[in-house]
C-alpha cells in the first residue's frame, strides 16, 4: 500500500489528465478567433454609419467566416467528448458556477447573433447570393429598417463576443490541478489573443480581396486555384490600416498579459514557479519563445508597424503569422498545462 | 566570460533554441535585403555580370576570421571548442560539384532558397520542396553509398594545421585575397556587367578615403597585426588570479569527497572526466574504475576541452592539487581533486571501517550502505562486527582496477557526453 500511494507505483494513484490531443487547442483558438470577428464586426455596428459600414466588406465576410470557423470548432469539441450521445443534456441545465455551462450556453447564442450581424449586410457584400435567395434582401431591410435593432445586435455581438473570449480562457483557469492554467489572467490574455487574430484575419481577406496587380505574388498563385472567390476590390486605405493597428494593440496587449501571467505565476508558490518554469527554460521554452513571442507577436508587430509607416506594402506575412502564433499560443499552453503538476513540487 | 557560450554551460539547450532563432531571423533578413531572395541576381555571379554573393560570402568569411582571431587571442574565446566539420575529400568534391550544378540551375544555395521560399517566391518553394526530397533520397541511399561517403576522412582539419603555417599569416593572407577578389569582382562587373563601380568603391581612380577603403584597410591592418600575433589558440602558458583561487582553495569548493565519487561513478554520471595523474606503472596496478592515465610529468591540456568537468586524484593529494593549479592556470574552470587521493579512497570507499557495535542506529544504516559501495568496487569491510564475508586483518591488497563480481550495471567509462553541435 505505502509503495503504491508514496512512490507512485501504482499509475491510477494520480488522476490521469494529459488527455487533451489537438481538439481542444483547435476549438480554443477558432473560439478565440470567432470572438475576436464578433467583437470587430459588432463595434462596426454600433459605432459606424450605414453608409460607411457598406463598404466594410471585410466585416460582412468576417461574421460569415466566423460561422464557419465557429462550427469547425464545435465539431472539434464535440470528438473531444469522452460520451457524444450526451451532449443533450448540457442544454438541460443551467449552472452558473461551472464553465462548461456557461461556455455550452453562450456557444448556442453566438450563432443566432453571428448570424443576425452578417445578414445586415450581406446583400450589398454578396449581390450573387442576395439574387440568388431574395428573403436574404428582406431580412437585411428588416434588421437596418430599424436603428435600435441594429445596435441591439452590435451589443449582443460585442458582449457575447467578449463573454466567449474571456470564456476560453476561464475553460482552463478554473483547473486547480493544473498550476500553469490557475490565473486569472488566462481569460483576458485569450480574448486578447483572439481579437488579434480575428484583427488579422480580416486584415489577411482585405489583402487577398485587392486587385490583381497589388495582391503579392504568393496570393495570386493561391487564388488562381480556388478560382474566382471574391471579386477583386482595391485595398480599402480606411479599414486596412485601422485592422493593422488594432492588431498592434491587441498583440502589445497581448504580450504585456503574457508577461503578466509569468510574474504571476513566478511570484507565486513553487508549484506555480515550476509552471512558469516550463515555459521559461523548460521543455516549452524554445517553441513558447519562438513560436508564440517571436513569429507570433513580435515579428508581425515589427511588419504592421512598418505597414502603417508606409515603409512595405500591406501583405499577408503578418496575417499569416499573428494566426500561426494564435495557435500556438493555445497548444503549448494547453500542452504545457497538462505538463504542469502539483506533485512535482513534491518530488 | 567565455566563449562559445554554450559549450561552457552558460544556457541549455531551450535557450540555444531561442537564440538560433534570434540569430536565424537576423540572417534571413540581411540575406534578403542583400538580394539573395532573387535567383536571377545569384545565377549573375557565375557569368560574372553580379558578383555581390561573393562579395558577400568573402566579407562574411574575413569578418569572422578577424574576429575569431582577435576574440581568441584576448582570451574571450576558446577556438578548440568551435565546432568544425570533418573533411572527407573526396565525397566532399563530389558533393560540392552536386551543389554547384544546382546552384547554377536553379538560381539557389540551400539558405537563399530559403530566404526566397519565405519572401513567396513560388521558385523558391519549389527549391525548398526539392531540397527535402533530397534529403530523404540521400537518406535512404545512404547505406549503399556509406563507404564512398567516409572515404578519405581527413578529420577536423584546418588551413593552418594542412599547411603548416602559423594562424595569423594565414588570417593575413585571407584577409589579401579577400581583397583581391573584391577588385577583380569589381573589374568583372565592369568588363562583363558593364556595371559601373559605384562611388566610393576600391576601384574609382581617387585617392579619397571612403568608408570601403577604410574598411579595407582596418582589415589589412588587423590581419597584418594577426600575422606577427601568433596563433590564439591555447598555449602552454597559463595565468591565474590568486585571490580567486586562494577561496577556491580555502573553501575547498574544490574538493570531491571519496563518497561522493564512488557514488557518481555507481550513478553512472558521464559528465565528468577523472584523471589519474601517478605514473603508468602505478595505474596499471590499480586505478579507480572509468580513470584515465595522464602522468603528471607529461600534462597537458590536450586531453579535455575547457568545458569539461575533471577530476584529478593521485595517492595522497599533493600530485593532484600541482595539476588542478595547473589547468586552473590554463583556463579549465571545471577541475576538481579527490580530497585525500587513493588513500582516502582506500580508506572510505574500499575498506571502511566498520563502527563500533554501540552505535546509534542512524551509523549502522550509512555503514551498510558504504558496505555496498565498497562490496561494488571490489573491496571488502575492515572490523570486528563486519558483515559476513572474509574479514582481511591487515592492509588488504588492492583488487584488480575493475571488480569481477560486480553488478549487472559496469562501471562506466567516464567518456564525456558531447553536447550536440552542428554547423
Amino acid at each position: 500500500m505505502i509503495e503504491s500511494t508514496i512512490h507512485r507505483h501504482n499509475a491510477g494513484i494520480d488522476p490521469a489528465m494529459h488527455l487533451w490531443g489537438w481538439e481542444i487547442p483547435t476549438y480554443l483558438f477558432l473560439g478565440g478567433l470567432v470572438a475576436g470577428l464578433m467583437i470587430i464586426a459588432g463595434v462596426r455596428l454600433v459605432a459606424m454609419r450605414p453608409r460607411e459600414r457598406q463598404a466594410l466588406v471585410c466585416c460582412t465576410i468576417g461574421p460569415l467566416v466566423g460561422l464557419a470557423l465557429l462550427s469547425l470548432g464545435m465539431l472539434a469539441l464535440f470528438l473531444d467528448l469522452e460520451h457524444k450521445s450526451h451532449v443533450w443534456r448540457l442544454y438541460l441545465t443551467f449552472r452558473p458556477t461551472s464553465p462548461m455551462s456557461w461556455g455550452s450556453w453562450i456557444l448556442l447564442l453566438v450563432y443566432p447573433a453571428l448570424a443576425a450581424n452578417a445578414i445586415a449586410h450581406l446583400p450589398e457584400a454578396i449581390p450573387a447570393l442576395a439574387k440568388r435567395i431574395p428573403v436574404l434582401v428582406t431580412w437585411s431591410d428588416f434588421i437596418l429598417g430599424r436603428s435600435r435593432l441594429v445596435l441591439a445586435i452590435g451589443f449582443v455581438n460585442i458582449v457575447l463576443g467578449i463573454s466567449l473570449g474571456i470564456y476560453t480562457g476561464i475553460l482552463l483557469s478554473t483547473m486547480g490541478a493544473r498550476p500553469l492554467w490557475s490565473s486569472a489572467v488566462l481569460g483576458p490574455l485569450f480574448l486578447f489573443s483572439g481579437l488579434s487574430t480575428a484583427a488579422a484575419l480580416l486584415h489577411g481577406i482585405l489583402v487577398l480581396t485587392q486587385p490583381a496587380g497589388e495582391r503579392p505574388g504568393f496570393a495570386d498563385f493561391l487564388l488562381s486555384a480556388l478560382a474566382r472567390l471574391s471579386e477583386s476590390r482595391p485595398l480599402d486605405h480606411k479599414v486596412a490600416p485601422t485592422l493593422a493597428a488594432a492588431d498592434n494593440s491587441f498583440l502589445t496587449i497581448e504580450l504585456a498579459l503574457l508577461g503578466l501571467l509569468l510574474v504571476g505565476h513566478l511570484t507565486s508558490t513553487q508549484v506555480h514557479r515550476q509552471a512558469a518554469a516550463l515555459l521559461l527554460t523548460g521543455p516549452y521554452a524554445a517553441v513558447f519563445w519562438v513560436f508564440v513571442v517571436g513569429l507570433g507577436i513580435l515579428v508581425p508587430l515589427t511588419l504592421q508597424t512598418l505597414e502603417l509607416g508606409h515603409r512595405i506594402r500591406h501583405t499577408l506575412a503578418p496575417a499569416l503569422l499573428v494566426l500561426g502564433g494564435g495557435f500556438a499560443l493555445r497548444v503549448i499552453l494547453v500542452a504545457a498545462g497538462q505538463a504542469s503538476h502539483w506533485a512535482s513540487a513534491a518530488n | 566570460m567565455m566563449a562559445p557560450f554554450f559549450k561552457y554551460g552558460l544556457f541549455g539547450d531551450e535557450f540555444s533554441l531561442i537564440v538560433a532563432f534570434v540569430t536565424g531571423v537576423g540572417m534571413g533578413f540581411f540575406l534578403e535585403r542583400a538580394g539573395f531572395g532573387n535567383a536571377r541576381l545569384l545565377a549573375a555571379q557565375f557569368y560574372f555580370r553580379d558578383l555581390r554573393v561573393l562579395k558577400v560570402m568573402f566579407t562574411a568569411i574575413v569578418t569572422a576570421m578577424v574576429g575569431l582571431y582577435v576574440l581568441g587571442g584576448f582570451g574571450l574565446m576558446d577556438l578548440s571548442l568551435i565546432y568544425l566539420t570533418p573533411t572527407f575529400l573526396a565525397p566532399q568534391i563530389v558533393g560540392g560539384i552536386i551543389l554547384g550544378i544546382g546552384f547554377i540551375i536553379g538560381g539557389y544555395c540551400p539558405g537563399t532558397s530559403c530566404v526566397s521560399a519565405v519572401t513567396g517566391r513560388i521558385d523558391g518553394m519549389v527549391y525548398v520542396a526539392g531540397m527535402i526530397g533530397g534529403l530523404l533520397g540521400f537518406a535512404e541511399v545512404y547505406p549503399s553509398i556509406e563507404r564512398f561517403a567516409r572515404s578519405t576522412g581527413m578529420g577536423k582539419i584546418t588551413l593552418p594545421q594542412l599547411f603548416d603555417v602559423p594562424y595569423g599569416l594565414l588570417v593575413f593572407a585571407v584577409v589579401l585575397m579577400a581583397l583581391g577578389a573584391f577588385v577583380a569582382a569589381e573589374w568583372a562587373e565592369k568588363k562583363l556587367g558593364g556595371k559601373v563601380p559605384a562611388a566610393g568603391s576600391l576601384l574609382e581612380p581617387t585617392l579619397r578615403v571612403t568608408p570601403v577603403r577604410a574598411f579595407a584597410v582596418s582589415l589589412v591592418a588587423l590581419g597584418a597585426f594577426a600575422a606577427i600575433g601568433g596563433s590564439p589558440y591555447r598555449s602552454p602558458v597559463g595565468k591565474v588570479d590568486v585571490r580567486e583561487l586562494a577561496l577556491e582553495a580555502g573553501t575547498k569548493t574544490d574538493h570531491v569527497s571519496a563518497p561522493d565519487l564512488a557514488d557518481w561513478i555507481i550513478e553512472g554520471r558521464n559528465d565528468f572526466i577523472l584523471v589519474d595523474v601517478r605514473e603508468a606503472k602505478d595505474f596499471a596496478e590499480y586505478h579507480i574504475p572509468g580513470a584515465i592515465n595522464v602522468p603528471l610529468a607529461s600534462l597537458s591540456g590536450d586531453f579535455a576541452d575547457r568545458n569539461e568537468r575533471i577530476v584529478f586524484y593521485s595517492d595522497g593529494g599533493i600530485h593532484a592539487a600541482q595539476a588542478w593549479l595547473l589547468l586552473r592556470s590554463l583556463g579549465y574552470r571545471g577541475v576538481y581533486l579527490l580530497f585525500g587521493g587513493l588513500e582516502e579512497w582506500k580508506d572510505s570507499v574500499l575498506f571502511p571501517t566498520a563502527p563500533a557495535a554501540a552505535a546509534s542506529a542512524s551509523e549502522q544504516i550509512a555503514f551498510a550502505k558504504r558496505a555496498a559501495v565498497s562490496k561494488y568496487f571490489g573491496g571488502a569491510v575492515q572490523g570486528a562486527s563486519a558483515s559476513p564475508g572474509p574479514a582481511v586483518p591487515t592492509a588488504p591488497k588492492l583488487t584488480p582496477a575493475v571488480p569481477t563480481d560486480a553488478p549487472a550495471s559496469p562501471p562506466p567509462a567516464a567518456a564525456k557526453k558531447k553536447k550536440k553541435e552542428g554547423c
